[in-house]
């Protein structure tokens, strides 16, 4: 049987547009991956045409450990909006949010476009800068559980992102300490490593999955390079900070 | 306090472990309920049994410095071992693989001592002026006890733990590195099966040495010009397998590799 893509994508971005919990979509839908993508390029359709605008890419189960420990041999991906960066320095509300966490990441601005397969050093060819970076995931499932499927569907979990200081992309980025901070005590630590040994690597999955979709990584867009260490759940009164080697620190605060 | 007859007998089970190349049952069972001096007192009775067989102190080694293992094993602070000389392996020297039970591999920061350090209770400052360089380093912990069934007794009586040590042959300046931020990642097979980074050790390496450095005085084993010190894990500990090559990478300090022979 198959899914309507439009009547998920609508129960996935009422979640997200309402905070609210949902069961998860496999339960009574069976959706091919291709089907999963589909809902959540949908679902962002809506938010496009309530007047967000699309800002770029980012990638999910950039580790190994996360692939055997989700059972998929793939990274995943999801689109950014614009109304869904959180400003460097600022305020988010828990009300805005399901079960939101943070996890300590790594972004590229990119210069020019890319599209389909290409390598780790034609896609940092394209980088304009990098930036230390948070991104808050909040999955709409209820206890933050689901299948690959579910979490396809779901954007990938993403729900906000916050970026630093650009930086020129003039270093090595294989292994930039990572240490994020939850009112001034570490958290996570990591290093740049963590994500498929460079970060790079991970941008050039981007462009060559996108292209499995039809897109193209424009110009201008930010793409976030995937989780450097396990996420952090958020709550009223934490300020979180991302610091990563050479690339100076980047933070927000939560209120209720 | 645990008696004199019952230290002697949980060291004696480790020396056995060590001459019969066999792990053995824990020794909490000879260390009274909480104390740790006892199991230092254990840890004691092998360091000089391993000197008097011929082996020289060169250094030590500092345990439980992440925050995560701590509360893991139920203690608010880190622990120590000593390193002898023939525990040193050179930089991608194969490693038979028999020689530590139980074999696991941590990459971490070692400094080299350029002057004694005496003082009761050694400042940050002085610590920094006491050390002559660092370089990047893997340790191969491994365990006398069965299956890594250890408690902080056990470890503590076992020698914190240690095994072998490999360190990279290119010294840095204590200033030549970011200590807090420093990227770490052991590879394996090209793929990253730790990462971490300088604030997984206490928030900084130096704040473990000189931990350390404090308790070797009030110990009466000083940390000492040329001495050693493996300042502690700056991520997971990863099980060996043999055959298989771990090379650590320290964003600054550079690389080095622990190679296991069949």
């Amino acid at each position: 049987m198959s899914v309507d893509i439009f009547d998920l994508a609508q129960i996935v971005d009422d979640a997200a547009h309402t905070a609210t919990a949902i069961a998860q979509l496999s339960e009574k839908n069976e959706m091919t991956l291709e089907e999963a993508y589909q809902v959540q390029a949908s679902s962002i359709d809506r938010r496009l045409s309530r007047g967000e605008k699309r800002v770029g890419m980012k990638m999910g189960f950039t580790s190994r450990a996360k692939m055997v420990q989700m059972g998929v041999d793939d990274m995943i991906w999801g689109r950014l909006t614009d109304g869904m960066l959180v400003e460097d320095g600022g305020t988010i509300s828990m009300a805005k949010y399901v079960h939101p966490r943070v996890e300590p990441e790594v972004a590229f601005l990119l210069n020019a476009p890319l599209s389909g397969p290409v390598t780790p050093m034609q896609a940092m060819a394209a980088v304009e800068a990098m930036a230390p970076a948070l991104e808050i995931i909040d999955s709409r499932y209820e206890a933050f559980k689901f299948n690959l499927y579910d979490v396809v569907a779901d954007n990938a979990s993403s729900s906000g992102f916050v970026i630093g200081p650009w930086c020129p992309p003039d270093m090595d980025l294989d292994n930039l300490g990572v240490v994020m901070e939850c009112n001034g005590r570490p958290v996570q630590i990591g290093s740049t490593a963590a994500i498929l040994g460079h970060p790079g690597r991970s941008l050039a999955a981007a462009s060559r999955m996108a292209a499995e979709y039809g897109e193209t990584l424009e110009a201008g867009w930010v793409v976030m390079a995937g989780g450097v260490t396990e996420a952090t759940p958020l709550a009223a009164g934490i300020s979180v900070r991302n610091t990563v080697e050479g690339l100076g620190s980047v933070g927000f605060h939560v209120e209720a | 306090m645990t008696d004199s007859s019952s230290i002697r007998q949980a060291a004696d089970r480790i020396i056995k472990a060590y001459q019969t190349s066999t792990p053995d049952a824990p020794v909490r069972e000879f260390i009274d309920d909480g104390d740790i001096d006892g199991a230092y007192a254990v840890q004691e009775h092998v360091t000089d049994w391993r000197l008097d067989e011929g082996a020289r102190l060169v250094g030590r080694k500092i345990g439980l410095t992440s925050v995560v293992v701590q509360k893991q094993l139920g203690v608010d602070q880190p622990d120590y071992g000593m390193l002898f000389d023939d525990m040193a392996i050179p930089d991608g020297e194969e490693i038979p693989t028999s020689r530590v039970m139980q074999p696991r591999v941590e990459a971490e920061v070692a400094y080299v001592m350029e002057k004694d350090l005496k003082f009761d209770r050694p400042t940050n400052t002085e610590v920094i002026s006491a050390i002559a360089y660092a370089v990047p380093a893997i340790e191969v912990v491994g365990s006398r006890v069965s299956n890594w069934d250890i408690t902080i007794l056990d470890t503590v009586a076992d020698n914190a733990s240690s095994g072998l040590f490999v360190l990279g042959n290119d010294k840095v300046k204590v200033d030549g590195f970011d200590g807090r931020m420093c990227g770490m990642v052991v590879e394996n097979r090209g793929d990253p099966v730790s990462v971490g980074a300088g604030a997984a050790c206490l928030g900084h390496p130096i704040n473990a040495v000189r931990w350390l450095a404090e308790v070797m005085a009030q110990r009466g084993r000083p940390l000492s010009a040329g001495d050693i010190v493996m300042s502690g894990a700056l991520g997971p500990m990863v099980p060996v397998t043999a055959g298989e090559v771990y090379e650590a990478r320290i964003s600054g300090l550079g690389s080095v590799r622990a190679v296991f022979g069949a």
